[in-house]
C-alpha cells in the first residue's frame, strides 16, 4: 500500500518553469464607492506567486513575463483578470459580487469554491453571527441553516445546546462532530466574535471524517489577520437586562382555595377553607422567583499583517446573571486568543491559533421533580414568602403537599455551588509547498481543560419528610477533572490538469485522535458555621462515617482513533464534478476484531448553467444539480470500551458493622460491538435568478442509520445487569431512518439607498425507528409523575421518543356512563362522574396498562427559519425568527397532589353533567385522572421571533476626524416573542435525550434580552 | 526534478509510516489500572472481594420482604396515592400482571445475586489457598438464598451449575421444574453446612446455623417434614442461638445481630442513595417506604406510608400478647400520647409496620428515606423454633417437641406460662400457623407461609388458586426467551 501511494504521487508530479521581467503596480478599489480595498489578493494565474494590497489598496508585483495573467480577488467581490503586456501602473476596480460562487468554503481537510461543492453544505458567516448576537456560538445556527435544529435543555446562562443535523438517528449521541480550525474541539465555550465562519456538512460530504461523520460535521473557522494591512482594531460592547419570556398561568389564592374546597367536597371531606373572604390573590411565586437580570459583554480584536506575517489578537468577557436566582444561576466567560501566520519561506508556512478560556458557572436545581421552577408553580399561593420573623416559610409537610415541594426562594437561598473551567485549545500548522500544486499540511490541534467544582450541602430542614432535608451533617464536595485531547493531521494535496479540461485533485492523509480524562473527588463533613464561606474540605474536617470513603478518583480509558483518508476530486471544464472519498478508521471503543471500518462515498455535480445551451437563458444565472451517496460511521458507545467486562461494578456490604468495598463485574460486555453506519443520500439543486438576486437551494435527503449502538439495551436479568454498578450491554441493535426536504430561498435587492434581503428556509423531517432488536421491539425512557410507567419509547415503526400512554375519550358525565364503561380500577381508582374516560383499546373489558397507545411525538414535522435585513443610509435593521410545527410535549410540571397549586385551565373543570368534556373534576380522593394519557400531551408547535435589531452608523465624515473607521450604535432584543398554544415555559426546550427529551418538568425558560450596544472599528 | 522526487518521496514515506505503523498498538491498549473480569481471582483477597459483591445483593431483597407482607392479608399497599408505585398497588389488590416493575426488580436483583455468587463458583478452581472452602461455602449459601427467593416468587427458574449465565442462555436453558430448583438449593446448602463455621469470620457473613436454618426452611416449603425436623433440631440442639428475653429489644438498631439472629441482612446509613438505583442503596429502602407519612414526633422518622397493617392483623393478637405493640404501631393512640403529628396516605389504616419503621438517631444521609440502617432479621431463632415445631407436628414426628418449641415462643410473647398451648395434631398445627403469623408479623413471610400451607385463597382477597401461588415472570423475560420459557399458568 505504502509503495503504491508513493509511486502514484511521483507519477502525478510535474515540473514548472520560471520567467521574469515585467513589473505591474497600482491600486485596487471598490468599483462602487471608490474606496481602496486593503488585503485584496493579486495572484499570477495557476501559480502560487502573488501578493496582497496594503492598507491603501496599493500593490506591486514584479518578475512577470509577457502574457502572464494576473487575478485580482477580494472576499465578497468578483474576480478580475489582467494580462501583463508591459510594466505599468494600473487602477483595478472590483465589483461587489452579487453571488458568492467564488467564495471558498472548508468542506473537509481542504477548501472548495462554493460553485464546485457537490454536497449539502450550509455556511453561517461572521456577518450573521454579528447580527444575531448569540451568547454561545451554537445559537447562530438556529433559524439560519436548514436541516439543523438547535435546542437547549435550559435557558439558564451558560447551559449547553444540542445540535441535531437532519433529525435524530441514534438513541445515544446525536451531536455532530465539531472541528475548530481542523481539530476536534468544543464549540460551547468559544467567543462568537472570534468565529469567521461555520460550515455545516450535512450529507456524504462529511465522509472524509468517516468515523465521526454520521451525525454531520460542523467546521468552525476562526478569524485571522490579513497580509499587508495596517493594524485594525474592532471593539464591541453591549449591555442589557433579561426577563422571563413566559409565566405559567396558575391559580391565585382565592381561586386556589375555592377549588381546593370543591375537591374536598367531591371526596366527601370537610372544607379546608370554610371562608375565602379576604384571601385575595396571595403570593405569585413566579413573580417572586423571576427577576430582571443584567448581562454585559465586551470584546475587542486587533488584527493586521505584513508581507509575510498575519496576526489577530482578541479578548472578550461576558457576564450573564440568571433570571432565576441572579448570580446563583449565572455564568461568565473570558477568552483571549492569538492567531498568527508566518511565511517562513516561500514554500513553508506556519500558522497557529491559541485560545484561552475561563468559564464560571453556578446552577440551581432545574427541570425535575422538586426543581426551583417546579416548586414555584406548585407551591400554594395562600402561603406567604416570609413569616413574621422574616424567615422563609415552610411548605407544610402534611399530606397533599408532596415531599419534594419546598419554598422555592428558600431553595434558591440555600443552594450553593460553583464550577470553573480553564481551557487552552489551539493548533500549530505547517504547510509545505515543494512544487506548484502540491501541498503538504501537518497540523497538531489540542485542547486541554481543567475544571474545579464545589457543592455545599448545608444543614437545612424544610419540615418533616421533605426530600431536600439535610438534618444530620453538612458536607462539601469538591471535584477536579482534567480533560485533554489532540488531533494530529498529516496530509498532502495535489492538483493536476490533463488534456486541458480534465482537472484532478487528490488528497491523501491521516489523522490521529486521542482523548484522556481523569478526576479526583473529595467530600468533607461538618462545614464550619454551616456556611458557604467556609465550605472547603480543608475546614470541613469532621469525622468520616464508618465505611464511607470520602475521596475518589477516576481515569477514563484513553480513547484513540487513527484514520487514513483519500479523496479524489475530478471535474471536466468545471462543469461536471465528481468526488470520491474513502476513509479507514480504527477505534479503541471496539474489540480487536471489530475495531476497523471503511467508509466510502461518492458525490457528483452538474453545473447546468455552464452548458452552451444555457447561454441564452438570462433569468437564470446559475443552476447546479448535485447528488451524494455514502456511508459514514459512529463509534460512540456511551463511554469507553464496551467489548470487555471490567471489574467496576459496585460491591459494598456491611461486615462487622462497617461498610466494606469488594469487587464485582461492571456493565455486561459485548465483544461483538461494532460501528454504527449511516448511509446518506442527498439530491440537491442550487439556482440563482435575476442577476443572482434570487437564490434557491433545494435538498432531498434520506439517511438510514444501521447497527445502532443501543446503550444499556434491555436483556434478560439472568445476565446480572441489574446488579449495583453493572448495567445492560451496548449492542448494535437498531435502525432509524430520517428523510425529508430542505428548501431555502434568499432574495436581496436595493432601491436606491434602500437595500434589503429576505431569507426563508424550511426543513421537513420524517423520523422513523425501523427496528429495535432487543426482543421486545422498544426501549422505554423517562418518567412521568411519581412512580408511573416510563412515558416515552423508541419503538419500531414510530418516531424516536414517541409518547406512550392512555387514550382519553372525554369525561364521564354521569354514573350511567361510568357503569357502561369497562372498569378503570386497575389504573388506581374506580371512576366517578367527572373523571377521565379512557379507551379500552384492546377491547378486553378492562382498562389496564395494555390499553396504552402512541399519543404524541417530540420531533417536529417542519422547522422553518425566516430572516429579514434592511439598510437605509446609515440605518440597518435585522429580524430573525424560527418556527417548529407538529412537535408535542408532555406536561409534567404539575405535582398532582391535591393541596398544591394548579394551572388555571382547571377553572374549566367538570362540575356537573355537561360542564366539561375535557378537564376532569377536582377531587381530594383517589383518582386515576393522573395516569399518563393524552390529557398531558400538548401541541408544542411555535413561532419564535428570535432577534430584532436596529442599528445606526455614525456618518463617515463625522467620525473620520476622530480617525475612526466605523461607529455603530444598536438596540437589540433577543427571544422577542413566542407564538404558541403550549402552556409550559418554553416549547423550544428539549433536554437532548433522544428518547425522553419531550418531557417538560418545568424547563428554565430562555430569557428575553434587551440590549444596547456599540461597535467601533479603527 | 530528481531532487524534488526524493524530497517528496521522503516526506510521504515518513507521513505514512507515522500514521500506519502505530495504528494497531495505538488502539488496542489496556485501560489504565483496570482488571478484566475474566482474568481476576489471582489472590485470596480477590475471592474475599468478590464475595462482598455477592453479599451486596442481599440488600436488594428489602423489596421481597416488603411485598411478601403487602401481598398477604397482613398489610395494605399504602403510599401517596393509587398511582404511587403502581406495581405495589397491583400486588396488594392481586391484580398484578407480567408488566410490573417491582416484580421485574425482584427477578433482576435476585438473579444478579445468583450471577455474583456464580462468578466465584465459576473460578473456584483457579487457585488454592487456606480458607477457600469457607468462601466457596458462603458463595453456595448465597446462591441458594437467591435461588430460594426466586423459586418462592416465580416457581420454575433456569439453573446453571457453577457458572454465570450468559445472555444467550435465555433462549437455550429451560426453566427447571421446582423440584430440580429445590434439589440444587439443597445441594448448595448441604455443601455450605459442611464447610461453614458456627461463628462467622465477620459479623454479617453466613454461619453453619444460617445454612442449616435455611435448609430447614427449604425442606419445609417442600413438605419434607422429616428432613426439616432433623436439620432444624440440629440448630436448636447446637445451642448457639436463643430467644431475646424482651421481644421489644429485637428490632432496634442497637440490638442488631443479637443472639436470636440466625441470619441477618446488614444495612448502614453511612452512604447516600437515590431512586435511580434503589438496589445500590446500602440502607434498608423498605424502612423508608414503610415510614409514617409526614410524621413529626418522637422515636420515629417519617416515610412514605407503604405496607400499612390492617386492623384485622392488629386485632389478631390476644390480650396480653406483648408482640402487638412491638409489631404494629397504632398511630392514632401513639400521636395522641406523644403529641406527634402525621399524615394520612393512600389506604390509610391507622397502623404502621413498627418493626421496620425509620428510627430517629441515625445519620439520615440523603435521601434519608432510602438510607435507613435497620438490619433485616432474615431468619430469627423464633422462626427456627416455629419451623421445627411445624415440621415435628405436621410430619407426625413428635407433637411434644412441637409444643415445647411453640410454647418457648409464646412464653416470651406473654411473659408467662398461662398461655401455653396443649393441643395436638391438627389443632396444634393451627396454633403453630397462627403463632407464625403473630411472631413474624411484618417480616415478609406471611404470603409464602399461606401459599405453602395451601391457605392463601382462604385469607387473601382476590387470591386465585392455581394462579397466584407464584408471581408472573416479567413480560420482558418471556419475550427475551423467544419461546424458550412459558409464562406461569393463568397470567
Amino acid at each position: 500500500m505504502r509503495t503504491h501511494l508513493l509511486q502514484l504521487t511521483l507519477l502525478l508530479f510535474s515540473a514548472i518553469g520560471f520567467s521574469q521581467s515585467i513589473t505591474i503596480k497600482g491600486v485596487i478599489n471598490d468599483a462602487k464607492t471608490g474606496q481602496p480595498l486593503p488585503g485584496a489578493s493579486v495572484t499570477l494565474q495557476n501559480t502560487l506567486k502573488g501578493t496582497t494590497s496594503d492598507f491603501d489598496g496599493n500593490f506591486e508585483i514584479s518578475e512577470l513575463k509577457l502574457g502572464d495573467v494576473l487575478v485580482f480577488s477580494y472576499i465578497g467581490f468578483e474576480n478580475k483578470t489582467y494580462v501583463a503586456n508591459t510594466s505599468e501602473t494600473i487602477n483595478i476596480q472590483l465589483n461587489e459580487a452579487l453571488n458568492n460562487l467564488q467564495e471558498v468554503v472548508m468542506v473537509g481537510y481542504t477548501a472548495k469554491k462554493t460553485k464546485d461543492i457537490t454536497g449539502a453544505v450550509s455556511v453561517v458567516s461572521s456577518k450573521t453571527i454579528e447580527e444575531l448576537k448569540p451568547i454561545k456560538v451554537e445559537q447562530a445556527l438556529q433559524s439560519t441553516t436548514p436541516g439543523v435544529t438547535v435546542t437547549s435543555g435550559s435557558g439558564a446562562p451558560g447551559s449547553g445546546f444540542n445540535i441535531r443535523i437532519r433529525g435524530i438517528s441514534s438513541n445515544g449521541e446525536n451531536g455532530p462532530l465539531i472541528l475548530i480550525d481542523g481539530y476536534q474541539g468544543d464549540i460551547d465555550l468559544l467567543n462568537p466574535n472570534d468565529v469567521e465562519s461555520i460550515t455545516v456538512l450535512k450529507d456524504a460530504q462529511a465522509a472524509v471524517y468517516g468515523a465521526k461523520g454520521a451525525n454531520g460535521v460542523i467546521l468552525v473557522t476562526t478569524k485571522k489577520g490579513i497580509k499587508n494591512s495596517k493594524t485594525r482594531v474592532s471593539f464591541n460592547s453591549y449591555t442589557g437586562f433579561q426577563e422571563t419570556s413566559k409565566k405559567i398561568n396558575v391559580l391565585n389564592a382565592q381561586e386556589y382555595a375555592l377549588l381546593l374546597n370543591e375537591s374536598y367536597a367531591n371526596a366527601g371531606l370537610a372544607l379546608p377553607y370554610p371562608s375565602v373572604v379576604g384571601i385575595g390573590k396571595g403570593t405569585d411565586w413566579q413573580d417572586e422567583v423571576f427577576e430582571k437580570a443584567p448581562i454585559t459583554n465586551n470584546d475587542f480584536t486587533i488584527s493586521g499583517g505584513s508581507e509575510s506575517i498575519t496576526y489577530a489578537l482578541s479578548a472578550s468577557k461576558i457576564k450573564q446573571d440568571g433570571i432565576v436566582g441572579l448570580e446563583k444561576s449565572g455564568f461568565d466567560r473570558s477568552t483571549a486568543r492569538i492567531a498568527m501566520g508566518v511565511d517562513l519561506t516561500k514554500k513553508l508556512k506556519f500558522n497557529t491559533n491559541i485560545i484561552y478560556t475561563d468559564f464560571n458557572r453556578k446552577g440551581l436545581n432545574e427541570n425535575g421533580l422538586g426543581s426551583v421552577l417546579f416548586n414555584a408553580i406548585n407551591t400554594p399561593p395562600t402561603q406567604a414568602v416570609y413569616d413574621s420573623n422574616g424567615n422563609y416559610t415552610l411548605v407544610p409537610s402534611t399530606p397533599g403537599h408532596g415531599n419534594e415541594v419546598i419554598n422555592p426562594l428558600a431553595q434558591i437561598a440555600n443552594t450553593y455551588n460553583s464550577y470553573n473551567q480553564e481551557r487552552i485549545n489551539g493548533n500549530f500548522t505547517l504547510e509545505y509547498t515543494p512544487i506548484k500544486d502540491l501541498k503538504f499540511t501537518s497540523r497538531y490541534g489540542f485542547s486541554t481543560a481543567n475544571d474545579v467544582s464545589k457543592s455545599f450541602s448545608m444543614l437545612v430542614d424544610y419540615g418533616s419528610g421533605k426530600v431536600f432535608n439535610n438534618v444530620s451533617r453538612s458536607t462539601v464536595s469538591q471535584n477536579t477533572q482534567k480533560y485533554s485531547n489532540f488531533t494530529f493531521d498529516l496530509f498532502a494535496e495535489y492538483k493536476k490538469t490533463i488534456h486541458e479540461n480534465h482537472n484532478f485533485k487528490i488528497t491523501l492523509g491521516g489523522t490521529l485522535y486521542q482523548a484522556k480524562a481523569q478526576g479526583l473527588y473529595a467530600t468533607g463533613f461538618d462545614v464550619p458555621y454551616n456556611s458557604w464561606e467556609y465550605a472547603d474540605i480543608d475546614l470541613a474536617n469532621g469525622p468520616v462515617p464508618d465505611g464511607v470513603v470520602p475521596t475518589g478518583s477516576y481515569k477514563a480509558p484513553t480513547y484513540r482513533r487513527p484514520s487514513l483518508f483519500a479523496t479524489l476530486d475530478y471535474d471536466f471544464k468545471g462543469k461536471y464534478l465528481l468526488s470520491y472519498i474513502a476513509r479507514r478508521d480504527q477505534s479503541s471503543n471496539f474489540g480487536p476484531t471489530y475495531s476497523v471500518a471503511y467508509f466510502n462515498s461518492i458525490l457528483g455535480g452538474w453545473i447546468i448553467s455552464d452548458e452552451a445551451f444555457f447561454e441564452n437563458v438570462k433569468t437564470i444565472n446559475f443552476l447546479k444539480l448535485r447528488a451524494s451517496y455514502g456511508t459514514l460511521g459512529n463509534d460512540n458507545t456511551g463511554g469507553g470500551s464496551i467489548y470487555r467486562s471490567l471489574l467496576n461494578g459496585e460491591a459494598e456490604y456491611v461486615l462487622n458493622g462497617t461498610l466494606i468495598t469488594g469487587t464485582a463485574p461492571g456493565v455486561i460486555a459485548n465483544p461483538e460491538a461494532k460501528w454504527e453506519s449511516d448511509t446518506k443520500f442527498d439530491l440537491g439543486l442550487d439556482a440563482k435568478f435575476f442577476d443572482s438576486k434570487l437564490e434557491f437551494i433545494f435538498d432531498y435527503y434520506n439517511n438510514t442509520r444501521k447497527d445502532l449502538l443501543i446503550v444499556g439495551i434491555p436483556v434478560s436479568g439472568i445476565g446480572g445487569g441489574a446488579a449495583p454498578g453493572s448495567g445492560n450491554p451496548t449492542v448494535n441493535a437498531g435502525s432509524v431512518k430520517n428523510n425529508g426536504l430542505e428548501f431555502t430561498v434568499n432574495y436581496k435587492n436595493k432601491i436606491k439607498d434602500f437595500k434589503y434581503n429576505l431569507g426563508f428556509n424550511i426543513t421537513t423531517i420524517n423520523n422513523k425507528v425501523v427496528s429495535v432488536n432487543n426482543g421486545v421491539g422498544y426501549i422505554e425512557s423517562g418518567s412521568f409523575g411519581v412512580g408511573q410507567l416510563p412515558p416515552t419509547r423508541m419503538q419500531e415503526g414510530q418516531t424516536m421518543g414517541a409518547f406512550y400512554g392512555y387514550v382519553t375519550d372525554g369525561i364521564f358525565q354521569n354514573q350511567a356512563e361510568v357503569d357502561a364503561h369497562p372498569s378503570q380500577v386497575a389504573l388506581g381508582a374506580e371512576a366517578a362522574p367527572g373523571d377521565i374516560r379512557y379507551k379500552d383499546l384492546n377491547n378486553d373489558g378492562v382498562i389496564d396498562n395494555k390499553d396504552r397507545a402512541f399519543i404524541g411525538k417530540p420531533i417536529a414535522d417542519y422547522t422553518l427559519g425566516f430572516n429579514l435585513g434592511m439598510n437605509y443610509k446609515n440605518f440597518d435593521f435585522v429580524a430573525y425568527s424560527f418556527a417548529s410545527v407538529g412537535n408535542d410535549m408532555v406536561r409534567n410540571y404539575e405535582r398532582t397532589e391535591n393541596k398544591l397549586n394548579k394551572l388555571n385551565y382547571t377553572l374549566d373543570r367538570w362540575t356537573g353533567e355537561g360542564t366539561s368534556n375535557e378537564v376532569p373534576r377536582v377531587t381530594a380522593g383517589a383518582t386515576s385522572n393522573n395516569v399518563f394519557s393524552d390529557y398531558f400531551v400538548e401541541d408544542a408547535s411555535f413561532l419564535r421571533i428570535q432577534n430584532i435589531q436596529l442599528g445606526y452608523s455614525l456618518p463617515e465624515n463625522f467620525i473620520k476626524k476622530a480617525k475612526l473607521e466605523r461607529v455603530r450604535l444598536y438596540a437589540s432584543i433577543n427571544n422577542v416573542y413566542t407564538f404558541t398554544k403550549y402552556r409550559g415555559f418554553d416549547p423550544a426546550a428539549n433536554s437532548g435525550n433522544p428518547i425522553s427529551g419531550g418531557i417538560d418538568y418545568g424547563y428554565y425558560p430562555t430569557p428575553r434580552i434587551y440590549m444596547l450596544g456599540l461597535n467601533v472599528n479603527f | 526534478m530528481k531532487k524534488y522526487t526524493v524530497k517528496i518521496g521522503l516526506v510521504l514515506v515518513i507521513m505514512l509510516t507515522i500514521i500506519t505503523a502505530c495504528s494497531d498498538e495505538f488502539v488496542n491498549q489496556d485501560p489504565p489500572y483496570t482488571i478484566d473480569s475474566e482474568n481476576y481471582f489471582n489472590a485470596p483477597e480477590d475471592y474475599e472481594k468478590a464475595l462482598v459483591g455477592a453479599y451486596d445483593l442481599l440488600q436488594a431483597s428489602y423489596l421481597n420482604a416488603m411485598l411478601g407482607e403487602i401481598a398477604s392479608d397482613n398489610t395494605l399497599s399504602g403510599g401517596e396515592s393509587a398511582t404511587d408505585v403502581v406495581g405495589i398497588q397491583q400486588i396488594d389488590d392481586m391484580i398484578h400482571t407480567p408488566v410490573n416493575a417491582q416484580l421485574k426488580n425482584i427477578w433482576d436483583w435476585m438473579f444478579a445475586g445468583v450471577y455474583r455468587a456464580s462468578y466465584i463458583l465459576e473460578f473456584k478452581d483457579k487457585i488454592d489457598f487456606d480458607g477457600k472452602d469457607q468462601i466457596i461455602a458462603e458463595a453456595r449459601f448465597l446462591k441458594a438464598y437467591y435461588n430460594f427467593e426466586l423459586v418462592k416468587w416465580f416457581g420454575p427458574i433456569p439453573l446453571k451449575e457453577d457458572a454465570r449465565f450468559v445472555i444467550s442462555d435465555v433462549t437455550s436453558i429451560p426453566r427447571s421444574p421446582v423440584e430440580d430448583v429445590y434439589a440444587s438449593i439443597e445441594s448448595d446448602l448441604i455443601y455450605a453446612i459442611a464447610h461453614l463455621n458456627v461463628t462467622a469470620p465477620q459479623v454479617g457473613r453466613a454461619t453453619k446455623g444460617a445454612a442449616q436454618a435455611l435448609l430447614g426452611k427449604v425442606y419445609l416449603y417442600q413438605n419434607k417434614f422429616l428432613n426439616a425436623a432433623n436439620v432444624l433440631d440440629d440448630v436448636i440442639l447446637d445451642g448457639n442461638y436463643d430467644l431475646v428475653t424482651n421481644y421489644n429489644a429485637i428490632f432496634e438498631n442497637n440490638t442488631e445481630n443479637n443472639i436470636e439472629s440466625v441470619f441477618e441482612i446488614q444495612y448502614t446509613d453511612a452512604q447516600g442513595a437515590g431512586f435511580e438505583c434503589l438496589q445500590c442503596s446500602e440502607g434498608n429502602v423498605a424502612v423508608g417506604f414503610n415510614g409514617i407519612r409526614n410524621y413529626d414526633g418522637p422515636l420515629f422518622d417519617s416515610g412514605y406510608s407503604f405496607n400499612v397493617p390492617t386492623e384485622e392483623a392488629y386485632n389478631a393478637y390476644e390480650v396480653g400478647d406483648n408482640r402487638r405493640d412491638v409489631s404494629i404501631l397504632n398511630i392514632v393512640t401513639w400521636a395522641a400520647a406523644n403529641n406527634a403529628t402525621y399524615g394520612e396516605g393512600y389506604k390509610h389504616t391507622g397502623y404502621y409496620n413498627r418493626k421496620y419503621l425509620p428510627r430517629k438517631g441515625d445519620l439520615n444521609t440523603g435521601d434519608q428515606n432510602l438510607t435507613n440502617p435497620n438490619n433485616y432479621r432474615a431468619i430469627r431463632y423464633s422462626d427456627v423454633l416455629l419451623m421445627a415445631a411445624e415440621a415435628n407436628n405436621r410430619g407426625g414426628i413428635d407433637d411434644t417437641k412441637a409444643r415445647t418449641y411453640l410454647n418457648l415462643v409464646r412464653r416470651r410473647a406473654f411473659g408467662d406460662t398461662n398461655h401455653d398451648i396443649s393441643a395436638s395434631g391438627a389443632a396444634l398445627t393451627d396454633f403453630i400457623y397462627q403463632e407464625r403469623r403473630l411472631e413474624l408479623m411484618g417480616e415478609g413471610h406471611r404470603f409464602f407461609d399461606l401459599v405453602r400451607t395451601g391457605r392463601a385463597a382462604q385469607y387473601i382477597d382476590g387470591f386465585i388458586t392455581g394462579k397466584h401461588e407464584v408471581f408472573p415472570v416479567p413480560i420482558e423475560e418471556i419475550q427475551f426467551s423467544n419461546g424458550n420459557w412459558q409464562q406461569n399458568p393463568n397470567y
